[in-house]
């Protein structure tokens, strides 16, 4: 705690309570710039009257109405089913990856492969989009919810694998090497002592890829197919047309759904 | 395991084995990232030089340079300029909010450092289009905002212009910021900065020469998963801006969904992909001196 | 004639560059208590790693009871190991740590129930079963890292400075415990350590190692006495070094001119180092004092240290200084800086090396 109390006198201006002042009215304004949009937003979906800015009463009308959209339902099961699919994929791939880049030295390749897995985080997601569609054109490959799932886990690997890295970079090589001392085999010694070690790490690189997959709307509009829209495509439609309480309604939805997940994994780490 | 036993070259086999292993492991993510990745990014290059053709799907023949020389075009150097200084001025404000931001969570108390954190991690996780939508809302002509602008007689609605982009990627890219600037300033060996306190006398000149350099990493970090996607955002000018706002990314995509000029929208793409690589590899290499 | 438990065969090992062990012939017999003694990176753990078949010999065999291990896997081979750093898995209990051995070999559960409880008895710690690493001791996690390899019953239990993160006390404890373990047990113990006096208390023999070489192999009493060249001398307690010539078969000339007498190995004009011990030298303030036959130099006494249990007066004789330790007994003779003083020592005590 010594530490703490040293890092506050060491602030910008020391002692002097007006910097301290000055962080703390920053760090409120932070919060509530974060937070403020997003109330509002959720508050609106409660309205009973067709606009987002004008309250009218409170009414549930809105989520009955989504509920109801046959078109947004489907395409939510589209992103859940993109999204699961993609994330388990890229969890699998990508934990493999992390452990032959931090685990095994000197293979064939190993150097181009991890310039390769670098890349898809540095490229603007336009890009990505252009590439997919033209590969897939290029190839004629139908497009639908499969080339949407390919092109899910071709930028999930690479965000999984660093994420896991991280972890397994944490994790002491030596107990691996105890493990086989006491007659595990390999798989034994993955599956027993480093799967249970590096799980959080994996979870975390699998939360994000699910993230990812849900957040992304440039690269599904360009590799999907005809009617196989996922939320974020079709909400994105949506609002570019007409804005109504409805998409407040789906808004909230989505939030609620990301903000469990979080508290989710939070808890489980908490756990281990 | 058929080398005989006791001869020399073990551990050559043992080695080779290993090897094995690490290729075997990464081989199926590798394939993948060849296939999904590396050779798409050569067919858009290749594309770049193709004709245009009616049905969209552009002819891979009578290559010329037409999609190239349209990059010198007005239009798109407008368009990229301005995508640019927006994506500069986004990432410079990001850092100027973001780091007095980190540090007062990173110098707090454990227990209300955890809460303060997990109130940013929030925003970092929501969906991104949900989170540009909020904007569309407040700025719109009997937004909130305008409310409260056209209260003060300060502001009218901004929906559709270039302040409503920057507001929406501010927004959108802060938390990107935050966190690895957080992780770098929690890290920092505060007897470090005491002993330069000693020495310096004064805490800004300390924070200066020490703490800064200190955190450079984390400012580095910040500025690419800012900048970048920034350079390349499109949901946020689709939503927010206007005709007058068209960005890159806005751009690419109209090349593609509309225009249905595939070179074009090609050449636009590997034209940002190379600057990015350019000016990512230098502002790693240089260690990111903006200080 | 009792059987060869480990086998180390010409064995060198080299990572790119560095030669960590050096053309290395050793043979450890079964159930004895062997300890390879050097300084920090020296290739001991390099060594035991290889019989572990955590590494593989660059060059060279490795048997273990005449089978040669070759490509063996650490989990096809009948060895255990107490890692330095105890390597106990966090995510298990002290119970599950010490069973894992015997769930990968499929043992029945009720036997391992019975051997995990019998084996954290032996090692002290009965009523922690239920714990994680985290909550323990470093000295208790210690003893979790030797229940583990023990309840295996191996045939070769390899020991890799288990007590290097212990405190003083505990450690020396811990040494008796550890010895007692191994009698009560059986297993051969094939111990790393650079402490040296947890070496000369603990082992059966010891090999000491300096730079990737075994330089010799022996009984505790056997390197301390007999060191079979400088680094071991120096290396293995305390010890003066003076330098000479062979003169004859037995007979050493200091630099200073004086003959004495001394355990020589080499051929008459060899330039040679005395090692002697400071516990070997007697001081006396009259010749006729000397017991008959010692060897006596003459000297002034430098500078007198007090330890406690002892007193060290480091003496001058004009062609080198050199330290001689005198118990702190009753009614032992004090001498004072100044003073002239006869050395005497024996010729068994004063061993002469080659350089
Ligand atoms: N995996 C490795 N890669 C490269 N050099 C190593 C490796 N392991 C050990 N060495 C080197 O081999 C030498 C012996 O190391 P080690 O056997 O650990 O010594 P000790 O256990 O006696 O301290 C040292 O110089 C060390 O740096
Ligand atoms: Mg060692």
């Amino acid at each position: 705690m010594t530490t703490r109390r040293a890092a506050a006198r060491s602030l910008p201006g020391g002692r002097r309570p007006l910097v301290q002042r000055v962080l703390a009215l920053n760090a409120w304004a932070v919060y509530a710039f974060f937070y403020l949009p997003i109330f509002i937003l959720m508050f609106f979906s409660f309205n009973a009257g067709r606009f987002v800015t004008i309250w009218e009463g409170f009414s549930l009308d809105w989520y009955r109405v989504m509920f109801a959209n046959e078109p947004l339902m489907k395409a939510l099961r589209t992103s859940v089913v993109v999204a699961i699919v993609s994330t388990i994929v890229a969890t699998v791939l990508g934990t493999a990856a992390a452990l032959a880049l931090e685990r095994y030295r000197r293979w064939l390749g190993k150097r181009t492969f991890d310039a390769l897995l670098y890349l898809p985080v540095i490229i603007p997601d336009v890009t990505m989009a252009v590439m997919l569609l033209i590969f897939f054109a290029t190839v004629d490959l139908n497009r639908g919810l499969n080339t949407i799932i390919l092109s899910h886990v071709a930028f999930n690997i690479s965000f999984v694998s660093i994420v896991v890295r991280a972890r397994i970079a944490q994790m002491d090589a030596t107990l691996e090497e105890a493990a086989a001392d006491l007659y595990a085999s390999r798989w034994q010694a993955f599956r027993r002592v480093t799967l249970p070690l590096i799980m959080p790490g994996v979870l975390g690189g699998a939360l994000l890829a699910f993230t990812l997959s849900l957040d992304d709307v440039v690269i599904t509009q360009f590799v999907q197919g005809p009617g196989t829209s996922t939320l974020p495509v079709f909400v994105f439609g949506l609002i570019k047309r007409q804005v109504t309480p409805e998409i407040n309604a789906v808004s909230t939805l989505m939030l609620v759904a990301s903000m469990v997940l979080v508290f989710g994994s939070l808890l489980l780490q908490r756990r281990r | 395991m058929s080398t005989p036993v006791g001869t020399p070259r073990l551990e050559a086999a043992s080695e080779r084995a290993n090897r094995r292993r690490g290729l075997l492991l990464a081989l199926p993510s590798y394939v993948y990232l060849i296939v999904l990745f590396a050779i798409p990014l050569v067919f858009v290059g290749v594309y770049s030089f193709a004709s245009r053709s009616r049905t969209g799907k552009p002819e891979l023949a009578d290559w010329n340079l037409d999609a190239v020389a349209k990059l010198l075009d007005s239009t798109v150097l407008q368009i990229a300029w301005r995508s640019t200084w927006l994506a500069l001025l986004n990432t410079v404000l990001c850092l100027l909010v973001a780091y007095p931001f980190a540090y007062y969570i990173a110098t707090r108390r454990e227990r209300v450092r955890n809460m303060l954190l997990l109130l940013v991690m929030i925003p970092f996780w929501t969906n991104f289009l949900v989170r540009t939508y909020a904007w569309r809302v407040l700025l719109d002509s009997d937004g909130l905002v305008t409310r409260l602008g056209e209260g003060l007689g300060l502001w009218g609605s901004m929906l559709f212009s270039a302040p409503a982009v920057f507001l929406g990627l501010l927004y959108g890219f802060l938390p990107f910021m935050v966190l690895p600037l957080y992780a770098a300033i929690e890290r920092v060996d505060w007897s470090l900065v005491e002993a330069a306190r000693d020495l310096y006398a004064s805490g800004w000149k300390a924070f200066r020469r020490v703490t800064l350099p200190l955190t450079r990493p984390g400012i580095i970090a910040g500025s690419i998963l800012v900048f970048i996607p920034s350079l390349g955002a499109y949901v946020t000018p689709d939503i927010l801006g206007g005709a007058k706002t068209t960005l890159l990314g806005n751009y690419i995509v109209g090349q593609f969904l509309a225009a249905r000029n595939w070179p074009v929208g090609s050449a636009v793409s590997m034209a940002i992909l190379i600057v990015m690589l350019i000016a990512t590899t230098v502002y790693f290499r240089s260690g990111g001196r903006t200080f | 004639m009792t059987a060869i438990a480990v086998g180390i065969h010409s064995v060198t090992k080299r990572f790119d560059e560095v030669v960590a062990v050096d053309d290395v012939d050793l043979e450890i017999s079964d159930g004895e208590f062997f300890s390879l003694l050097g300084p920090s990176g020296c290739g001991k753990t390099t060594t035991l790693r290889m019989v572990a078949g955590l590494e593989f010999p660059t060059e060279g065999r490795i048997d273990i009871f005449g089978e040669a291990m070759g490509l063996k896997p650490p989990n096809h081979r009948p060895v255990n190991t107490v890692f330095q750093s105890y390597a106990l898995f966090p995510h298990m209990t002290v119970a599950e740590n010490v069973g894992f051995g015997l769930a990968m070999r499929k043992v029945p559960a009720t036997e391992i129930t019975e051997r995990v409880h019998d084996a954290i008895d032996l090692v002290r710690l009965t009523g922690m079963a239920d714990r994680r690493p985290k909550q323990l001791s470093g000295g208790q996690q210690q003893r979790v890292a030797l229940a583990r390899a023990l309840v295996n019953r191996p045939k070769v239990l390899l020991l890799d400075e288990p007590l290097g993160a212990l405190d003083l006390k505990l450690r020396q404890a811990m040494q008796l415990e550890l010895k007692d373990i191994q009698k009560e047990v059986g297993i051969t113990f094939v111990y790393v350590t650079h402490d040296q006096e947890e070496a000369l208390t603990m082992s059966d023999r010891i090999g000491v190692m300096n730079e990737g070489k075994l330089l010799q192999v022996g009984r505790s009493e056997e390197i301390y006495e007999r060191p079979a060249n400088r680094f071991v001398a120096d290396f293995i307690g305390e010890t003066n070094f003076l330098s000479g010539r062979v003169e004859e078969s037995g007979v050493v000339r200091l630099a200073g001119g004086q003959l004495v007498r001394a355990v020589t190995h080499d051929p008459v004009g060899t330039e040679v180092t005395l090692t002697l011990r400071p516990e070997k030298i007697h001081l006396y303030l009259r010749a006729g004092d000397v017991a008959p036959g010692m060897n006596t130099l003459t000297g002034t006494v430098h500078r007198r240290l007090y330890y406690g249990d002892s007193l060290y007066y480091e003496i001058d004789f004009g062609f080198a200084h050199v330290d001689a330790r005198v118990e702190n007994a009753p009614r032992q003779q004090r001498f004072e800086p100044g003073h002239e003083v006869i050395a005497a020592f024996s010729a068994q005590s004063a061993e002469a090396l080659a350089e």
